[in-house]
């Protein structure tokens, strides 16, 4: 690359050195984020630790976008089973099977993490999540009809407009919920 | 699955979307207070992670060598060998003729192999290729080449 050049990705030890570089604060944000990203068939910490994997895997990370975003988009992928990681790990799988090379004994372990089908949480699972998550609220209605309106994606307008909430009170209530959520669930979202 | 059949998913899916959304927005100074209440010490953790991440980078790099020994592995695998020198063709089509002329060969092939002066000298390379390749021919034969 020319000196006159801006790299528009970050390389892979530019990744890492973010990582490395992180602050308490941003492991903090990182655990809250895995917790909500986790599910039944993967935990926080799996789930943090296959991000860390697809961003040394040579993931592409724009170089104007926050490492810690960048691997909550990771959990987000993972969790969300789209099979990005079996997908990219085949291709090894393969060369080391024609090669018949003998392997580092932590290669030749059979992938222990979900599959991308095995990540797929059932729907009965997350019916059953869902319905104990509106229930943490039963006490609140208003932090309820909040909580569901999260759940159809409505915008803050539109769930303040629901709630009959001004913004203050709209805020209060948002950080409410997260708390109840995250002391109801400290080790991420089971049913 | 379609989306239908994702309604319960998605919707913790949207949930979780919200509340990381809300974890961008809330200052270090919360995050760091509320990780106390729920998870305790935020620098055992952060320093937990950083191991980690460590181990995440060994793996990945025994990864990375394994995938480079594989590739200089295949690079390493004899090539085929080809004949740099001269192919003598009179003995490339003497030996088709020998073979029209031997009993039990197909007679598609003993056609072709009779009328051997109206080919070309690749045809006639290319049908000693092939009729090695069905085993006519053993491996080491090497018709006219050298």
């Amino acid at each position: 690359m020319n000196s006159g050049q801006v790299a528009t990705h970050r390389s892979r030890d530019e990744i890492a050195d973010a990582i490395r570089t992180l602050t308490r604060a941003d492991w903090a944000r990182l655990r809250k984020i895995a917790n909500y990203y986790a599910r039944p068939q993967i935990g926080p910490k799996d789930l943090l630790q296959e991000a860390f994997a697809r961003a040394l895997d040579g993931r592409t990370c724009p170089a104007h976008v926050d490492v810690v975003k960048f691997l909550a988009e990771a959990m987000r992928s993972i969790a969300d089973g789209e099979g990005e990681k079996v997908e990219h790990r085949l291709p090894l799988v393969s060369i080391v099977a024609k090669t018949g090379e003998a392997l580092p004994e932590a290669l030749n372990h059979p992938d222990q993490s979900p599959t991308a089908e095995g990540r797929l949480i059932g729907e009965e699972e997350a019916g059953l999540l869902r319905r104990n998550i509106l229930a943490i609220f039963d006490d609140d209605p208003v932090a309820q009809i909040i909580v569901e309106g999260m759940m159809e994606e409505m915008n803050a307008e539109e769930l303040r407009e629901l709630s009959g909430l001004d913004k203050t009170a709209y805020d209060s209530k948002r950080k409410l919920i997260r708390r109840r959520i995250d002391k109801q669930y400290p080790e991420g979202w089971t049913p | 699955m379609t989306g239908n059949d994702k309604r319960e998913r998605n919707a913790l899916n949207r949930l979780a979307d919200a509340l990381v959304d809300d974890i961008f927005n809330t200052s270090d100074e919360d995050i760091l207070a509320e990780f106390r209440d729920t998870h305790g010490d935020p620098d055992r953790y952060a320093a937990e992670m950083r191991e980690l991440f460590d181990k995440s980078i060994l793996i990945a790099n025994k990864k990375r060598l394994a995938a480079a020994k594989a590739g200089a592995a295949a690079s390493r695998k004899p090539a085929p060998i080809l004949s740099s020198g001269p192919i003598d063709m009179e003995a490339a089509r003497a030996r088709l003729r020998a073979i029209a002329n031997t009993p039990g060969i197909p007679q598609r092939v003993t056609l072709a192999a009779r009328n051997e002066n109206e080919l070309s000298d690749n045809d006639i390379l290319g049908m000693l290729d092939d009729l090695r390749e069905l085993g006519v021919l053993p491996p080491d034969d090497q018709g006219g080449k050298p």
